[in-house]
């Protein structure tokens, strides 16, 4: 059996006049999660259904496995995939959702109770599932993504009516799938989501694809090479600095806080100590996730609210995080 | 093939409508069946009325529930979006529609051959009460009578060609009120608006309209007079069902889930 | 007041800026027609009904002449229409006249001592022939020979006995029993100005009136005579459409024998004319009279009473005719219908609606106002411009449409206008009830369109009259143009316009059974969680 991934390469696709798709290209690896992030109409589903064979794209090639979907004799051995939650039948029970699902590969019913309990749906398995929450819903969705027993799981926007709790769990759960090799795509457009389950991220905005890094690249990225100090003594400090190539700003009404850019921490408080400038704080900026999406997708955004009065949509972080990773 | 079967049977049994459905088309046969029977009489004989016919008039309502037992099974994947589901563990389209017909077709010659085995014996009891007996020259109605097992089994498989009919329609149109206003507008509006046109067109259009030429297989007694005869009537109808299927299968491969 | 100001460091509360509107309803009603107008669908559906049935009645390829009987003739005597009778509407006027004229006072007395029918060619299949019970001879006093003039007759029947009729409509029952040698009837008219009394005695002694008709316009020098007619035979089985078979008619001969014959105010020593009214261009060759000393016997075909296109032998066609196609308007809009309730339930919109307007009998009602005003409007247009087009093609082929009061068509078209209306009403409400489209839509098809059908072709007529009183389907009634008449024996079935109740009774059905579903809809939504 050939590796565990989904490729992904040059789909395009087009609903009348709007582009969905416009060159989306990547790879899903083995042993981690990928996070699929995006605003809202970047394509995220779009081409989750064509890796699905779903809906047929007009350009390019979506594999899983290294096969093309529809050549998959029991598709739900290879890939576990959840679209849309509430997309059943609400006449029919959990268990009975689950139970033709696994009838349709060739799985035995015990099967069913397996996920069932995977995903701690037990109790209510034999309850209609026109009377499931919407997080039972996504639960019976992972419950049935997971039927197969698949190498390569796709979920799409799995944390939707989620509460705190269910969140948690979802984010230690897929990381636990990740941990035993699965290659897993999870897609969101709330990176704060991600943050803690994800270890890669590929982030799409107009259809395509616009940084595909691991979270820890694009942190450094978005980061920057800033830091934060505290000192009673703004004018000498930057004196000092300043003569050590940096650049030095003032944050703030109190004169006691500066930003200092060109220098890393460590060089900072050791040009200080040398100097005898007194400071009370040094910290290296550390960007968010949040941040750095923001960034990404500042001019990929299809639909904005206009920006509410007092909440800056522009973050701290304006460093070309963007140059960075393209 | 054989998953998808098991898949599409499971998922039959477990909506709580197929049973009623089922159920449905037994009593809706039977039920307007005695109401026509009842209605008829030969108190004095030289009447002309198709016993066979005239028992299994059920057959005209039940076939409307059939049609919803059959588009409600593609109708309702669609509308609540479980046909995605559907597809991605079956991505072989035509297979899906495949299992669909044969799990559906098996349901309803079971519920069919129920149906008209109750309408033949409810006939049988009550028609020679109202005058339809041998002494006025009317056969006790038997499926040992050739036409008369004709007339059954004939209309048994009408029901399942209607069956094919109703879910190649409701695949085609994607839509539960929409199919079955399609399927019972064939079915139903051309009878009726035969009534306009010529003697001549109105025979053209009983022998293409699936429903006056299906039920042809019917009939037994007065067959020359008849628009088409009774096994070309059911082709016709089978070849509507065959076109409706193919269609469906088209459109399915076609378009996007 | 825009949003929360700080006044004295407290906060007044957020006022909504868009004010309260004054008709709650009335917003009530722009939200769901705003939630119609907005799914392209529905709109094309509402269309579709309008189309569908002008497109029908556009088919309509019906030409005077192509009914081809299988006994042999088309019909007796009158081609491809109908004389038009004092009272506006079409009558069949040609009996065999035997007369004199007839001044402003005067009378005439006969004696009948028999009447017998016979076919006027090869009986067919399944036909009465012969002597039929509205086979009528007897005396007559009429303007003129003109097909339509006015006349008083008293007659004896076939099978009703002896009858005063006048004026086509007129119909006065006298004393039962069949005519024969052992025992004549006695007949009499008396003409004063223009009222004509109509007699019969069985001895010529005793006389008894069997009633009085008033002629408006009798000329002063009218006709007064005998006269024999025989309708053609009705098929005695209904017949089954959906086989492709029709039964058959042919026509039938009455001939009378008169003696005793006096006539009082005429032109005495005028000799005796005779004719079938009208000419007999296409009728049985064997009418005519043969007087013999003081008998007379008379043959005629044909009949003098109103013309109606379902008895054997009509042509005509009511205009209602032309409105077939509403059958295929009907479908689209319950399929409309039911989705405007249903899409609700679909993903959860219903919940949205009913925050909106918590009041639910309230957003029921208004569907139900949008639906049926749309339908109406389709229905209308539809029916309107079907009947102009059906009308159109009818006489350009020939045919011949049954005149009827302006007040009659309007009630037609709106009517059926109304009947799309009320039958999109009760689809939302059953809808309502049962959540499934599917399920919706069919039990209403079933309810509304598969009576009629039945009723044309499988019930035994007992079983079909029923069904149309008592299902929704009466409601196609408000669709009758013409009355019947218990004087001429006629196929009176809904294929041929007639139904079991009068128009607004059988539309009071469909209406009680949409009412009911309504009420019934409007207690389960208040119930029911959404």
């Amino acid at each position: 059996m050939s590796e565990a991934t989904i490729e992904v390469s040059g789909l395009r696709k087009r609903f009348g006049p709007r582009v969905a798709l416009d060159g989306m290209s990547f790879t899903v690896r083995p042993g981690q999660v990928t996070g699929f992030i995006g605003p809202n109409g970047a394509g995220k589903s779009t081409t989750m259904r064509v890796i699905l064979g779903l809906d047929k794209a007009e350009a390019g090639s979506a594999l899983v496995g290294g096969r093309a979907y529809a050549s998959l004799r029991q598709p739900l051995r290879h890939i576990g995939s959840l679209l849309d939650a509430a997309a059943l039948q609400p006449g029919r029970t959990g268990r009975n959702h689950l139970l033709w699902l696994a009838y349709s590969q060739g799985l035995p019913a015990a099967r069913v109770d397996t996920v069932l309990e995977r995903v701690g749906l037990q109790s209510a398995a034999r309850r209609k599932a026109g009377g499931y929450s919407l997080g039972m819903r996504q639960r019976l969705g992972i419950a049935a993504a997971l039927l197969g027993d698949p190498p390569v799981l796709m979920l799409d926007e799995p944390f939707n009516g989620m509460d705190p709790e269910g969140i948690v769990w979802m984010r230690g759960f897929l990381r636990s799938l990740a941990v035993q090799g699965r290659a897993v795509l999870v897609s969101s457009h709330l990176m704060s989501e991600l943050q803690d389950a994800a270890g890669h991220l590929v982030v799409v905005g107009r259809g395509k694809v616009i940084a595909d890094a691991s979270v820890t690249e694009l942190l450094a990225a978005a980061s920057g090479d800033r830091v934060t100090l505290r000192t009673t003594a703004p004018a000498e400090a930057a004196t000092v600095l300043e003569r050590a190539g940096a650049a030095v700003s003032a944050d703030g009404d109190s004169g006691g806080q500066l930003t200092v850019t060109g220098l890393p921490a460590e060089q900072v408080v050791a040009m200080l100590a040398a100097a005898a400038v007194p400071f009370s704080e040094v910290s290296a900026h550390r960007a968010s996730l949040e941040e750095a999406y923001f960034e990404l997708t500042r001019d990929a955004a299809e639909f904005r609210a206009a920006s509410p009065p007092g909440n800056p949509v522009t973050p701290a972080a304006r460093a070309n995080a963007g140059e960075a990773t393209r | 093939m054989s998953y998808a079967l098991r898949a599409e049977w499971t998922k039959l049994r477990t909506v709580p409508g197929t049973v009623w459905l089922l159920l449905a088309v037994v009593a809706a046969t039977v039920l307007l069946g005695l109401v026509a029977d009842a209605a008829a009489s030969c108190p004095s004989g030289g009447c002309q009325l198709d016993l066979a016919r005239t028992s299994l008039t059920g057959i005209y309502l039940s076939q409307a529930v059939i049609a919803v037992l059959a588009v409600m099974t593609i109708g309702s994947e669609y509308s609540s979006g479980m046909i995605r589901v559907t597809l991605t563990a079956t991505p072989h389209r035509a297979t899906v529609l495949a299992a669909k017909a044969v799990i559906l077709t098996a349901l309803v010659l079971v519920a069919g051959t129920v149906a008209v085995l109750g309408s033949v014996l409810v006939g049988g009891l009550i028609l020679p009460a109202h005058g339809f007996t041998s002494a006025h020259g009317y056969l006790p109605l038997s499926l040992r009578d050739g036409p008369v097992l004709r007339a059954a089994a004939g209309s048994v498989l009408y029901l399942a060609l209607i069956t094919l009919l109703s879910l190649g329609i409701a695949t085609a149109v994607r839509e539960a009120a929409a199919g079955i206003g399609g399927v019972l507008a064939l079915l139903y509006l051309i009878p009726i608006i035969a009534g306009i046109a010529s003697p001549h067109w109105q025979r053209h259009l009983h022998q293409i309209a699936p429903m006056t030429a299906g039920l042809a297989i019917q009939a037994t007694t007065s067959l020359r007079s008849m628009a088409i005869s009774p096994w070309a009537g059911l082709g016709v109808l089978a070849a509507w069902a065959a076109a409706a299927l193919l269609a469906a299968v088209a459109l399915l491969r076609l378009r996007d889930a | 007041m825009r949003g929360g100001t700080l006044t004295g460091g407290t906060i007044s509360a957020y006022q909504s800026e868009t004010g309260e509107g004054r008709d709650r309803f009335a917003q009530l009603l722009r939200a769901e027609w705003t939630k119609f107008r907005t799914i392209r669908g529905w709109l094309a559906g509402m269309i579709i009904a309008a189309v569908v049935t002008v497109g029908i009645a556009a088919l309509d390829h019906a030409s005077c002449g192509g009914i081809v009987m299988p006994g042999g003739s088309v019909t007796a005597g009158q081609g491809c229409s109908s004389p038009v009778g004092p009272g506006g509407q079409a009558v069949t006027d040609s009996p065999y006249l035997v007369h004199q004229p007839l001044g402003t006072e005067g009378s005439i007395t006969v004696r009948v001592t028999s009447l017998s029918g016979q076919p006027a060619g090869p009986a067919s299949a399944g036909t009465a022939a012969g002597l039929q019970p509205w086979s009528k001879a007897g005396i007559i006093i009429k303007a003129s020979d003109r097909p339509g003039s006015v006349y008083a007759a008293v007659m004896v029947t076939g099978g009703h006995g002896v009858v005063m009729q006048y004026d086509y409509t007129g119909d006065t029952a006298g004393p039962p029993g069949p005519v024969s040698a052992a025992s004549p009837r006695w007949l009499r008219l008396i003409r004063s100005g223009d009222n004509v009394t109509g007699y019969e005695s069985a001895d010529g002694t005793r006389w008894h009136v069997v009633g009085t008709a008033h002629l408006a316009g009798l000329p002063a020098t009218a006709l007064a005579g005998l006269f024999a007619a025989s309708p053609a035979g009705s098929t005695s089985a209904a017949s089954s459409s959906i086989s492709g078979s029709s039964g058959g008619s042919g026509a039938n001969l009455a001939t009378a024998r008169f003696d005793h014959v006096i006539v009082r105010g005429g032109q005495p020593g005028r000799a005796w004319a005779g004719g079938t009214v009208g000419g007999n261009a296409g009728g049985p060759a064997d009418t005519g009279f043969h007087q013999a000393g003081g008998t007379f016997t008379v043959t005629g075909s044909g009949d003098i009473a109103p013309d109606v296109p379902a008895a054997s032998g009509g042509d005509g066609f009511a205009i209602e005719h032309t409105l077939l196609g509403i059958f295929g308007a009907l479908v689209a809009v319950i399929v409309v219908a039911v989705m405007f309730m249903t899409a609700e339930y679909r993903r959860g919109l219903i919940k949205v609606t009913l925050a909106a307007s918590p009041r639910r009998g309230r957003v029921l009602a208004a569907k139900a106002v949008v639906i049926g005003s749309v339908s109406f409007a389709a229905g209308l247009i539809g029916s309107a411009a079907a009947l102009l087009t059906g009308e159109h093609l009818l006489r350009s082929n020939g045919n011949f449409i049954m005149p009827v009061s302006t007040l009659t068509e309007v009630r037609v078209v709106a009517g059926t206008a109304a009947l799309t209306a009320v039958t999109a009403i009760l689809a939302l409400a059953v809808g309502a009830l049962l959540r499934s489209s599917a399920a919706a839509v069919t039990l209403v098809i079933s309810v509304v369109v598969l009576p009629y059908l039945l009723e044309n072709t499988v019930l035994p007529a007992g079983a079909a009259d029923w069904v149309l009183r008592i299902t929704p389907a009466a409601g196609f009634a408000i669709q009758q143009s013409l009355p019947q008449y218990p004087q001429v024996a006629a196929s009176y079935t809904p294929a041929n316009g007639y139904f079991p109740l009068t128009p607004w009774a059988g539309f009071a059905v469909l209406c009680g059974y949409a009412a009911l579903a309504l009420a019934v809809a409007a207690i389960i939504l208040r119930r029911r969680d959404a």
